[in-house]
């Protein structure tokens, strides 16, 4: 169960996999192979299955058909770590930060000076420290994704999934979000997989894109993925994209300027 | 006062204990119904089971034969109480998916039926009407030694439960969605959860009427909510809460001569009323 994943190992692998609800397919032929360490950005229009094949990665939804592998070290979700979407807790209930990330801990045996140390580190990660006696209703909409990232955190996870964890948050908010991942990629070699229907921020931040377009999946490396062509078939705008001697990549949308 | 209600001890302390201890069970139940947001199913579940009652009184009086004396039986009340409170926690735990109607819809309906229901089927019986009127008021707290054993042993059952799985209960109330990516299994939760709900309401409702039951369900947890900080310490605010109020409204009700479910529940709203403020003063405090 406490068997770490190494650097490049494989963690999640899929071959022929094919995903929906009831009749209804909505993946047809995913063949997707996620390393250890890796960023990977989950990209595509509305409705287009990003969100149904985490569900699938964190054994919510059953395959159609098809192989869906994932490392025995990852154990029964024990290390991986989801930020949902949105969290609708009742807003009239009473809590604290604290009391909400060792929500995080469910499935998981820690003793009391475990727990504090989880909770330590995971508000430390997400910048946090110190508010663990906070009222969590009192927290900005920015620093309460925060909470939610370390709700996931404190479980200490191999890989981190999170389902579109910037919606609804101002730019400020969104970029110190980014800002935070990207830094816990970086220097933990954390394991992220973010979903997303922003291109932006996924050629920015990305090691690996996963593209979602009418049931089908193109999935690899950030620079064989993020295709022009690739891009104005699949969301019918004219893109540019342009890299940066860091390694960073920035896509415009609609005809580069000067042209008619 | 005191002294007054220690003299009526011999007499009614099987009623004082099974209040307390319904209080204490349903203040407990209660905190999940509250942290849900479902104060409404408490009320539709505590209607649904006086439903169950007026069946059992109606089929009692329309069949007059000895074969059938188990028809009048006090066990075959409590166990329509039971089955149709566990019935209506299980029916108004569904819905709210798409496709599906909504939660408050479906508990409105079945509110509305069980409460047109159990008149409806008793109208014709004078003792029938009686009975469904006097637990629909909580006018009498009856309870008996086996009362006590039996919601003795419910309070043990759920505090254990809760404390063994605090942490997931919590999750499980409070953010379902994570509580299933955490591999939490939702519909064996919410089967359990809505089965429990309608046991301890079902056999309540049996015992102590319709009033001093779902006040006792919703009462001490929004009590509880309002003083705690946190959602934990309101599984040990709340049956305190309860615990307490039940002690002092049987000891006015004694005093002066009032029915002791009122009396509780009343002093319960105040307690809720003292608490409102509270929060209130305390929220004010906190922005300054």
């Amino acid at each position: 169960m406490n068997q770490r994943t190494e650097d490049y190992e494989v963690i999640v692998k899929t071959t022929g996999l094919r995903l929906g609800y009831g009749q209804r397919v909505v993946l047809a032929e995913v063949n997707v192979e996620i390393r250890a360490g890796e960023f990977w950005f989950f990209l595509g229009p509305n409705g287009e299955g990003k969100t149904t094949l985490l569900r699938a990665v964190l054994g919510m939804i059953r395959p159609q058909a098809g192989q869906l592998w994932v490392h025995p070290g990852l154990g029964h979700r024990e290390r991986i770590g989801f930020v949902p979407q949105r969290c609708d807790i009742n807003p009239t209930l009473p809590t604290t930060v604290r009391e909400f990330v060792l929500l995080g801990l469910v499935g998981i045996h820690t003793d009391r000076n475990d727990e504090t140390l989880r909770l330590e580190w995971a508000l430390d990660k997400v910048g946090l420290s110190g508010l663990g006696g906070k009222d969590y209703w009192s927290l900005s909409g920015g620093q309460r994704q925060r909470a939610l990232v370390a709700r996931a955190l404190v479980r200490r996870p191999s890989v981190l999934i999170l389902d579109e964890p910037t919606n609804g948050l101002d730019l400020a908010a969104e970029d110190a979000v980014l800002r935070f991942l990207a830094g816990l990629h970086r220097q933990d070699r954390q394991t992220v997989l973010f979903v997303t229907h922003n291109l932006a921020i996924a050629a920015r931040y990305a090691t690996h894109i996963a593209l979602f377009h009418a049931g089908e999946v193109e999935a690899g490396p950030r620079r064989e993925v993020l295709q022009r062509h690739t891009l104005e078939r699949i969301y019918g705008v004219a893109v540019e994209i342009s890299y940066d001697p860091a390694g960073g990549a920035a896509v415009t949308v609609g005809p580069p300027e000067g042209s008619s | 006062m005191i002294q007054e209600f220690v003299a009526s001890w011999p007499l009614f302390h099987n009623t004082y204990l099974v209040g307390w201890l319904i209080g204490l069970l349903l203040a407990l139940v209660g905190v999940l119904v509250v942290a849900r947001d479902q104060i409404f199913i408490g009320a539709a579940v505590s209607q649904a089971s006086t439903l169950g009652i007026a069946l059992a009184l109606g089929l009692g009086s329309w069949t007059a034969a000895e074969a059938l004396e188990w028809l009048h039986a006090d066990a075959f009340l409590s166990t329509m109480a039971v089955v149709f409170s566990v019935l209506a926690a299980l029916l108004t735990g569904r819905g709210g998916e798409a496709d599906k109607e909504s939660h408050e819809a479906v508990t409105g309906w079945v509110f509305l039926v069980s409460a047109s229901g159990a008149i409806l089927i008793v109208s014709h019986s004078p003792h029938g009407l009686d009975e469904i009127h006097r637990l629909l008021s909580s006018s009498i707290i009856g309870a008996t030694q086996r009362d006590i054993w039996t919601f003795s042993a419910l309070v043990i059952v759920t505090a254990v439960g809760l404390a063994a799985s605090h942490r997931r209960v919590l999750l499980f109330a409070l953010d379902p969605a994570m509580a299933a990516a955490v591999g939490m299994r939702l519909k064996p939760w919410a089967l359990v959860t809505s089965a429990w709900l309608g046991l301890a309401v079902g056999l309540s409702i049996r015992s102590a009427g319709m009033l001093y039951t779902f006040g006792c369900l919703v009462l001490p947890a929004l009590v509880a909510k309002n003083l705690c900080r946190e959602v934990r310490p309101m599984f040990v605010v709340a049956p305190v809460v309860a615990v307490c109020a039940g002690a002092v409204g049987f000891v006015l009700a004694n005093h002066y001569d009032d029915p002791p479910a009122q009396m509780t529940v009343a002093l319960l709203c105040l307690l809720l009323t003292i608490a409102w403020l509270i929060r209130h003063l305390r929220r004010s405090r906190d922005v300054r």
